[in-house]
């Protein structure tokens, strides 16, 4: 039983950016071009602030200052360009964010280190990068946006049957709050009209395993990703460590231990030169 | 009474007894503090890795990654500022693992096993240990008196003794 307040605060959750839907969309035919993107975002003012500031940043270093969308898109390149228009779209829903003991923008943080893991482990297994996959992980903990107070009213208990039982956080906000915060997350993104394989990747992203579709491995790299952030303490919440290790995944990806430590290292580089995108929210 | 915070992969050290070193969001990651009563020094290190022969060159512009640059690099330091080995007490917290922890994973139990080698093999005692488990630990110390203290979210903040 879901209680009522939940499901209404699901409704009140503004429509996801038309612009960064759009990019989406656009970038799934290989022969996009960098011009298309500055067309569709340029209409979005919140989205055309938010890349300029990226571009004036100190990581890019430019000695003039960017003041149009095309500029900026010429000077990002191409996948700058779409990581940043993902990041500025999702980064809104993250604004207000609270709940887990986390400070503000910690979750979000934590959203753009899973983001950056994703593709340094997509670069690493399948030889390339995945925007989509980006943007599905810069949106797998949205359910707990709403969670957050649910579960900070609710930790005592939850943390009691975590401990006691030896279950995981996740199986423990659904007994205690009767639903978890990938479900949740799940409704938010069907709610959205995500596609399938996103809305999936949101809804297991601790339980890939409990996955019908079994060619789904984003969802299964948005699981690692999850994981080596969760231990790198990278926005950590009062959830901890608290969810279920699949040793399936290391021989799905081929991946050894070696590889893995080493897409960590990468992956806090990238973060550090994240500040601007994780300074957005 | 000020805070100076030190990041993941990063190590703090201080003669000022105004001082707490405070380290966030310690998950597999592991903190050590070490302190000298007499001289009144101590450091804080928070590292996230067990072995710097992963990449002896990020081992060599930031040590503070791996527990066995890392702690010899801190214990340098305080030694820097006055503080002698026999004299230091030693702490630590964090390591802790995702549940059912498969091979793969084991980065917390890891990093607890190159630092207990590390100090085993050069006779330094651990005076105070909160690993392992699966929680989130803040660790932090006072400059002025050595208290460690570490923080979660269902054991609010306890001294580490
Ligand atoms: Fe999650
Ligand atoms: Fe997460």
């Amino acid at each position: 039983m879901i209680s009522d307040k939940i499901l209404k605060s699901i409704k009140n959750i503004p429509a996801f950016p038309a612009a960064a839907m759009k990019v989406m969309a656009l970038i799934d035919d290989p022969n996009y071009s960098i011009t298309d993107v500055a067309d569709v975002v340029k209409y979005d003012q919140a989205i055309t602030a938010n890349i300029l500031r990226i571009c004036n940043s100190a990581y890019f270093g430019l000695r003039h200052k960017i003041v149009t969308i095309n500029d900026a898109v010429m000077r990002l390149g191409q996948q700058n360009i779409v990581r940043a228009v993902q990041a500025a779209g999702v980064s809104t829903f993250y604004r207000k964010a609270k709940g887990y003991g986390l400070e503000a923008n910690k979750l979000w943080e934590h959203s753009v280190g899973v983001a950056l893991m994703t593709q340094i482990l997509s670069k690493r297994i399948f030889k390339r990068e995945d925007a989509r996959l980006y943007t599905t992980a810069l949106l797998h903990d949205i359910g707990k946006i709403i969670m957050g107070e649910f579960v900070d009213e609710s930790f005592p208990q939850i943390h009691d049957l975590v401990s006691r039982e030896g279950i995981s956080f996740l199986d423990a906000e659904e007994k205690i709050i009767g639903i978890n915060h990938a479900d949740l997350g799940g409704r938010i993104a069907s709610q959205w009209n995500f596609p399938k394989a996103m809305t999936d990747a949101i809804i297991y992203h601790h339980r890939p395993d409990l996955m019908q579709d079994e060619d789904n491995s984003g969802a299964w790299l948005v699981y690692l990703a999850d994981q080596a952030c969760i231990m790198m303490g990278i926005g950590l919440g009062s959830d901890g460590l608290a969810y279920k290790g699949l040793s399936e995944v290391i021989i799905k990806f081929k991946l050894r231990q070696k590889d893995f430590e080493e897409c960590i290292m990468l992956m806090l580089e990238d973060l550090d030169r994240a500040r601007e995108v994780i300074g957005m929210v | 009474m000020s805070e100076i915070i030190v990041g993941i992969s990063d190590f703090k050290v201080s003669n000022n007894i105004n001082d707490i070193l405070i380290t966030y969001a310690l998950g597999s990651c592991v903190g050590v503090t070490i302190y000298d009563p007499v001289v009144k020094v101590g450091g804080l290190l928070h590292f996230m890795l067990p072995e710097s022969s992963l990449d002896m060159r990020k081992a060599g512009e930031n040590p503070a990654m791996f527990a066995d640059t890392g702690i010899p690099f801190l214990f340098k330091t305080c030694y820097e500022l006055g503080a002698k080995k026999k004299r230091m007490i030693v702490k630590v917290a964090g390591g802790a693992s995702i549940l059912d922890d498969a091979n793969f994973f084991r980065i917390g139990q890891k990093n607890v096993t190159a630092m207990k080698k590390l100090f085993w093999k050069n006779n330094v005692l651990i005076e105070g240990e909160d690993t392992g488990s699966n929680c989130n630990r803040t660790f932090s110390i006072h400059i002025s008196t050595g208290q460690a203290f570490v923080r979660t979210a269902h054991n609010g903040t306890r001294e580490l003794v």
